[in-house]
């Protein structure tokens, strides 16, 4: 083999070594930061919401007709919460509702179908539950303008092992009605 | 040279599988704690040798927060006139899953440790309107038939909500407080665990164990 040959190749060796090197070093701070602590900023302060709604952010509807939109939310992973028709009447089922006086009227709402689901240590008890996200169609009727709709979705939710007290959070909708 | 790049591939391929795993175990305790935060607000949340995240109350060791509460019969009841006794101060609603399945074992409990001086106090979380006599008496009447269909044997009490503040934000149940004769709180539980860890805690409230 000539020399120049022999030259090129230990220096595509060492070139291949740095690169193996450092693609080891990337690997090993990605294991360091895999083990660091979930808590190292200290105790926690306020829990995250169990549901929150993702969009629409805006609409547009023809003014003073019924419009169906479509409301998306989405529930923390490990959660569920009741569907609009739980199994039980203690349950509290997940409703949506508009306030009065913001220029738009819900006309009706079509929930999603619950999902059977029973927890680990009692199989015998099916519960309807939404997980993951979800949408809901909202049939609204809106007067001519802007309207900034504050609609409230209310929904109680659980893990396997306990339950939160109901709440009801907002989903902040621009209406246009054109 | 081919041994060479055959070493750093193999070298390469095992640093990646230790990653993968490292992330893998990173985002299960992510979400496992994400979970809990989901449920507590006002404890801390601590690893325990496992490196799972639990919950830590700030009334662990700490004297039971007093109060008052109504039972059914709209008799006032106070934490203090079971001073003497080990309790399991046990926060629950009819709308709660979990509730259910603990009770029957709190019950068994109850009744196997009576005799030693231990009491259950079961407040019950579900929301009451005192502006509404009519919607009030309803509501009572409703968890009332729970109690009944349950068969609870302990004294029920009514508008948790009231005292919510003084026991970690109640926003989780079920939820139990381990009291000793003292007054003191042992162990809190967040949540439905199994009925193992119930007597363990009824234990340590009566001082058999720690």
């Amino acid at each position: 083999m000539s020399r120049k040959l022999e030259e090129r190749m230990m220096i595509a060796g060492k070139l291949e070594m740095r690169i193996a090197i450092a693609a080891a070093l990337a690997l090993a701070s990605a294991l360091v930061h895999a083990q660091r602590p979930l808590f190292e900023d200290g105790p926690r302060s306020a829990a995250k919401p169990a549901v929150v709604f993702l969009y629409p952010e805006q609409v547009t509807v023809p003014a003073t007709k019924p419009t169906t939109i479509a409301l998306h939310f989405r529930i923390a992973p490990g959660l569920h919460i009741n569907s609009h028709t739980p199994s039980q009447d203690e349950l509290i089922p997940t409703t949506l509702s508009i306030p009065a006086g913001s220029g738009v009227r819900l006309d009706g709402v079509v929930y999603p179908p619950g999902m059977d689901f029973t927890l680990p240590l009692d199989p015998n008890t099916k519960l309807s539950v939404y997980s993951g996200e979800f949408t809901v169609q909202a049939r609204i009727v809106a007067v001519p303008g802007n309207h900034l709709v504050e609609a409230r979705l209310r929904y109680q939710a659980c893990d396997n092992n306990a339950c939160m007290p109901p709440k009801t959070i907002t989903a902040a909708i621009e209406v246009i009605g054109k | 040279m081919k041994r060479n790049t055959l070493v750093i591939t193999t070298v390469l391929f095992i640093l990646a599988a230790f990653a993968w795993a490292g992330w893998a175990n990173w985002e299960y305790r992510r979400q496992a704690a994400e979970r809990l935060q989901a449920t507590a607000t006002q404890g801390e949340l601590v690893l325990d040798a496992s490196g799972v995240p639990q919950y830590l109350s700030p009334l662990q060791g700490k004297p039971a927060p007093p109060f008052t509460l109504e039972d059914l019969s709209g008799n006032k009841v106070s934490l203090a006139s079971f001073k003497g006794h080990a309790l399991a101060i046990n926060f629950w609603a009819t709308w709660c899953a979990p509730c259910k399945i603990e009770t029957p074992w709190l019950i068994d409990l109850r009744n196997q440790y009576a005799a030693q001086g231990f009491e259950v106090l079961a407040v019950s979380a579900d929301d009451i309107d005192r502006n509404d006599p009519k919607k009030f008496s309803d509501e009572k009447q409703e968890i009332a038939r729970f109690v009944q269909r349950m068969k609870m044997p302990y004294p029920v009490l009514i508008d948790a909500d009231s005292i919510s503040k003084s026991y970690d934000g109640l926003d989780a149940l079920p939820t139990s407080y381990f009291v000793d004769r003292n007054g003191t709180v042992v162990a809190v539980q967040l949540g439905m665990t199994t009925k193992e860890e119930l007597e363990k805690n009824i234990k340590k409230a009566l001082g058999i164990v720690k």
